[in-house]
Parts: structure tokens; C-alpha cells; sequence
């Protein structure tokens, strides 16, 4: 309601002047911003620091900080996304490399490869991963066939399972952005390398390699905060040692109702995703980071 | 069409005006509707529980009354929060369970139920546990043994909660809830130390934290939501689970290799509760009589086999159908009651056992294994 009568009574003033002043355009984009964005920050930052008695306080952080089942959970989600981060750069870099150095066609199609499972929803790979997982599942059925393995191996409700399942959602933002700087590589200069005598390896290793590391400071910073955030794949397919900060945080404001210390919690993390941030920033500018390509 | 050009702009700034004042005017009525003790709104779960109350207790409720129920939901408890906080409260009656009315009540979030306007021969068929002052149960689910019948055949199943905690003697893959407004389930674990059923409350909460450190390393997973248990219980995921077991029926009336122990299972009451600054009273209180009959109550279980609160309603239900329910008076006496009192509790530090438990459950979580 506040919304709409905001941008009404800016939008009038506005529609006669904008000709003069194009800039003026944006003003009903930053207010849209301003209300969905900064509107909500503000108001998660004053539940997190209100008090009742005393106006403010930190009494939510000092509950944040001081407790060590709190600190695990937030080395758990640390661990787990750090793992995830450097599974993806492990599988992601060759996948790029190869989109980037093969023939239009085969890049056309390592691409849908990567694409089409992007689209999907969350969820819904997660319930696939627990069906192929599975003690029964089809990835064990087929192991002990063949005679790999005598028994069924635990593959879900473990670190492995989210893995595997945090890797899938996630892997498109690492090969993407390490992709575009690799595709955009000038190709003589390791043919340069090359002719000047540098072995394959060398050439990779002292050309591509530093040249691509914007790409890939991006990717692994994209991936880490995005699975700092994650919370249906772990929930549903780790087990108790691979309980993340969100889902603290969902119990807390869905179930305890106590969204003050919500609030704390969601702050802190969000504190800690902008210092991933900045350390991404110093590597690989924060343009790129964001999405935003610079020249 | 050839006056289509001749449209004048007058005229088609009227028509535009007539169809947003089209549009616009069942929303302006349902608004007075709700205003004046016409209609109501239930917010409840939605699916066969939503279609089921519809047919058997909105439908038949409106018919009699002329007061409309619109359906809405889920009922949660943060949705509620936000609707009272803002003053824009569009819900007027919730279908939940004690733990969400108990959170609401302590957030005051919820009005008492006037049980001087509820039908006191119909209130009396109802257990007098079920009658909160913010909470009146009408349909029951409960906690109990939830087996896959490949592989427990032939009644080789665990029996008793000692049987669940005893990884030897029944061997398998066990799973119990964490999360989704859930207090541990305590309860069971004093039941396997050896805590006989009818002297589960007050909990000694020490001597079952004890006990669920033997059961945690039993627990293959610590499962998110109750529709994921039934799923990994008829896919052989899990042999045995602690879930609601109601849900576990309507699996097995599917074809899931699953059934239900109800020996040693918690009951608890989904109610009908009121939200706070609702201005319906009457037509509230009226809608709770209609729905809380025992009959009414029989017809739904007929649909979903959650338990009537109603003892009458097993009067108009087969005895093959009243066997299946966990209130039936033969499943009534092999179970008891969750004292909603002793988790409501507040306790010392300003929090009630409910609160204190949920977040020791989390706290346990993260810090063994």
C-alpha cells in the first residue's frame, strides 16, 4: 500500500520532467530497490539489535557469538561450501577449457550439458539425487551387479551426498564465468608460448592459467556464497553432521518465532558472505563478481 | 465491428471503468461478507486434508448456515505473526497443532476459544485434554513405530520403543524427525529406558537426553518433513521410523509396504483454533459446533485416517474402519496423551519446555557425531 503511494505521487512530477532530465528514469527503479531491498535490511538490522527494555542492544550477537553450538554450525556451512568450492574448480576448469577450445558445434553442446540442469528446480534435483543415491538406489544396484562393491556404500545422508548434490546445483557458476574469460583469451599469445618453445603444460601453466584466474576468483567466489545460503540440499540429503546455518535460522523464525535472534543470525552470515566478498573483490573485481563485465 | 472505429474515447474510458468495478466488486463484498458474520475463512493444510473438509464439513456448514467458508493456509505460525503484526488479519479460524498454538499463544497471537458458546453434550464426547483454552482438538494425529513390511514380515516388527532402540535384536536403518516446529520426541526415549506410558510427564529430561544418545547412532536420517519419511520408508530408504502414523496408513491404503504400530504412539490434537482481533465470534463459534459433531467427524475419517476427537463418532463408523484410527477405544488405551501443559510450561529462564527443547534438539544436533 505504502509502495503504490509512493511511486504515485513521485511519478507525477516526474512524467513532465523526465524529457528534460532523462536521468530522472532511474527514480522509480531506486525506489523500487530502496523498498524491496533497503526495506527489508533495514527492518532484519532492527530486529536484530532492538531491545525492549533498552532501545538497542547487543544481546542477540552476544548470543550469535558466545554459543559454540552456533559457532559449529557455522563452520559446518564454512566446511561445506569451501569443499564444494574447490570440488567445482577441480571439475569446473576443465569443463570451461574445453567449451572454450573445442569446435562451435561441441561448444554448443557442452554448453545445453551445463544449461539445462540450471533450469531445473532445486528441489527437485535434490529428490532425484536421494532416488539415485539411495541404499537401494540405482547407483548402488548397479555397483553391487557388476561386483564392484559387495554391499550398498552409504552415498546420502553424509558429507558425500552433499557433495555430490551441492556440486550439481552449483557447477554452472563456475564454469560460466571461467568460460567467458577463457573464450575471450587472445589465442596467440600461448601460440606465442608455444613458439617460443614452451611445452604445452608450460604454456597453460604461465599463460592461460594467470590470465584466466579473474574467471575463476569469480566462479569460486560466486559458488562459495551461493552455498553459504544453501539449504534444501543439505537438508535433504546430509545427515546430522551436515546441519547448515540456514536451516538454524529457518527453525528459528519459523518454529521458536524468536526473530530477533533470526535476525542476528542472518546478519552475521550475511557479515561473513560480504567479507568472502571483498576477498573475491581484491582478486577479481568486484564488477565481474557481480556480473557486471568491464572492458 | 464496423463501429469498432467509431469507439469514441469517452466511451471506451467508461466500459474500462465498468470492468475494473466488475473485477473489483466480489473482492469489495467478500470484504462486507466477512464483516458481518457471513463468511469465514479456515486456514488449514490444503490437499486431501483441504478437499476432505470440504466436502464433509465446509460444504454441508454453509448449506446449513448460509455463512460462506473460504479455505486458505498453511497455517503457519510466522504467516500468522506477520497478519497480526500488521494489522491486516485475513484469517479467522486455524486448523494446527498444539507446539504452533502454543508459540502463537506465548506471542499472543491467538484469541481463547469461548466454551460457553460450544454445545456442552457434543464437548463432552471430546477428551477433556483436547479442551485448550486456545485449542480445541478435533482431528488426531500421532506419533508411532512406522515399519516397511518387506522387511519386518509376518509380525516380526519392533513392538515397543525398547525394540526401536535395541539395534541388535532389529536390525535396520531407523529415522526420526528433526526440524519443522517438532520438540524432540523425549517421550519415546524415557518409554525405551523403561518409563511405563502412563508415567511419561513430568519428563525426567536428563534420563531421555541419555537415551537418545544410544538411539542417535541407530538413526540413518534425521528426516526434514513427514511426506519425505513415508517416502523413504516404501522406497526400503529406512525400515523403521518414528512418524505421524496416520500418514503411514494412508501410504499403505496406496500399496506402500508400510504399516503402523500403535502400541506405546503419542497422541496429539490438530485444533481449531481462533486468530486474535477475528470480529466473527459468532459465526466462529457456531462453525466450531457444526464441525466438532461426532458424525461430521466420522465422515472425515472415513476419507483421512486421522483419528476423531469425538468418542461418538465411533458410533457411526464400521468396527474394520475404527480399527485403522488412533483413537478407537482399543488404540486410545495402548497409547497416551502429549501433555500439553508440561511443554507449555514456562521455565526458569523465561522459555517453555517446548522452546527450551527445540532448541537443545538443534544444539545436540550440531555438537555430537
Amino acid at each position: 500500500m505504502t509502495a503504490l503511494a509512493v511511486s504515485g505521487a513521485i511519478a507525477a512530477p516526474a512524467g513532465r520532467a523526465w524529457r528534460a532530465r532523462p536521468g530522472l528514469m532511474v527514480v522509480g527503479a531506486l525506489i523500487f530497490c530502496a523498498i524491496v531491498y533497503l526495506g527489508p535490511m533495514l527492518s532484519l538490522i532492527g530486529w536484530a539489535f532492538r531491545d525492549p527494555q533498552t532501545g538497542w542492544s547487543l544481546t542477540q550477537l552476544w548470543r550469535v557469538v558466545g554459543d559454540d553450538a552456533y559457532q559449529l554450525a557455522f563452520l559446518t556451512t564454512f566446511r561445506i561450501s569451501a569443499t564444494t568450492t574447490l570440488v567445482c574448480i577441480v571439475i569446473g576448469y576443465p569443463y570451461a577449457y574445453l567449451m572454450a577450445t573445442s569446435s562451435p558445434r561441441l561448444a554448443a553442446l557442452l554448453v545445453a550439458a551445463v544449461m539445462i540442469p540450471f533450469w531445473t528446480s532445486v528441489l527437485a534435483r535434490s529428490l532425484a539425487w536421494m532416488i539415485l543415491l539411495g541404499r537401494k538406489g540405482i547407483i548402488n544396484e548397479w555397483l553391487v551387479a557388476a561386483g564392484v562393491i559387495e554391499r550398498p556404500v552409504a552415498l546420502l545422508f553424509n558429507g558425500i551426498g552433499v557433495q555430490i548434490g551441492m556440486v550439481h546445483v552449483l557447477l554452472p557458476f563456475m564454469v560460466l564465468p571461467i568460460w567467458a574469460v577463457l573464450s575471450r583469451l587472445d589465442a596467440s599469445l600461448p601460440r606465442a608460448a608455444r613458439s617460443l618453445g614452451a611445452s604445452p603444460a608450460r604454456a597453460f601453466l604461465h599463460v592461460t592459467l594467470p590470465l584466466s584466474l579473474p574467471g575463476l576468483a569469480a566462479g569460486a567466489t560466486l559458488v562459495f556464497m551461493l552455498a553459504i545460503g544453501f539449504y534444501i540440499t543439505p537438508a535433504l540429503l546430509g545427515g546430522p553432521n551436515d546441519l547448515t546455518i540456514a536451516s538454524l535460522i529457518e527453525m528459528e523464525v519459523r518454529d521458536l518465532l524468536d526473530w530477533p535472534f533470526g535476525a542476528m543470525l542472518s546478519l552475521v552470515l550475511l557479515a561473513l558472505v560480504a567479507a568472502v566478498f571483498a576477498l573475491g573483490a581484491i582478486f577479481a573485481g568486484a564488477r565481474r563478481i557481480a556480473g557486471v563485465e568491464e572492458r | 465491428m464496423t463501429h469498432r472505429s467509431g469507439l469514441s474515447r469517452r466511451s471506451v474510458l467508461l466500459a474500462g471503468a465498468g470492468a475494473s468495478l466488475t473485477v473489483a466488486s466480489p473482492f469489495v463484498q467478500l470484504r462486507s461478507a466477512r464483516a458481518q458474520n457471513r463468511e469465514i475463512v479456515v486456514a488449514s493444510w490444503g490437499g486431501s486434508r483441504t478437499t476432505a473438509m470440504r466436502e464433509v464439513m465446509f460444504a454441508p456448514f454453509e448449506k446449513a448456515t448460509g455463512i460462506r467458508v473460504r479455505d486458505d493456509g498453511p497455517p503457519e505460525a510466522a504467516k500468522v505473526k506477520a497478519m497480526v503484526e500488521s494489522g491486516n488479519v485475513t484469517w479467522d479460524i486455524l486448523d494446527t497443532d498444539i507446539p504452533a498454538i502454543l508459540a502463537m499463544v506465548n506471542a499472543k497471537l491467538l484469541d481463547p476459544i469461548d466454551y460457553a458458546k460450544i454445545d456442552q453434550a457434543k464437548l463432552a464426547k471430546i477428551p477433556s485434554v483436547l479442551h485448550h483454552p486456545y485449542g480445541l482438538g478435533h482431528l488426531i494425529y500421532s506419533f508411532n513405530i512406522v515399519y516397511n513390511t518387506k522387511t519386518f514380515p509376518n509380525g516380526t516388527q519392533p513392538r515397543t520403543w525398547a525394540d526401536v532402540w535395541d539395534g541388535v535384536r532389529f536390525k535396520g536403518a531407523r529415522s526420526f524427525p528433526f526440524r519443522g516446529g517438532l520438540s524432540p520426541q523425549l517421550e519415546f526415549a524415557a518409554i525405551a529406558d523403561g518409563v511405563s506410558i502412563d508415567k511419561v510427564y513430568p519428563l525426567d529430561i536428563e534420563r531421555s537426553w541419555t537415551s537418545m544418545d544410544k538411539l542417535r547412532p541407530l538413526v540413518t536420517k534425521w528426516y526434514a518433513n513427514h511426506a519425505e519419511a513415508i517416502q523413504l520408508l516404501s522406497t526400503g530408504e529406512i525400515d523403521i521410523c518414528c512418524t505421524i502414523g496416520p500418514r503411514g496408513l494412508v501410504a499403505k491404503k496406496e500399496g506402500a509396504p508400510i504399516d503402523v504400530e500403535f502400541a506405546g504412539g503419542k497422541l496429539a490434537p490438530e485444533n481449531w483454533a481462533i486468530v486474535k482481533g477475528s470480529r466473527n465470534s459468532e459465526a466462529i463459534h457456531q462453525f466450531l459446533n457444526f464441525v466438532i459433531d461426532g458424525k461430521v467427524q466420522a465422515e472425515l475419517a472415513k476419507r483421512i485416517p486421522y483419528g476423531p476427537s469425538s468418542q461418538d463418532a465411533f458410533a457411526h463408523l464400521s468396527e474394520a474402519e475404527a480399527k485403522q484410527l488412533n483413537t478407537s477405544p482399543e488404540n486410545l488405551a495402548k497409547q497416551f496423551w502429549t501433555d500439553i501443559e508440561w511443554w507449555g510450561k514456562v521455565t526458569e529462564n523465561g522459555k517453555t519446555h517446548n522452546e527450551n527443547q527445540i532448541e537443545r534438539y538443534a544444539r545436540w544436533m550440531v555438537k555430537r557425531g
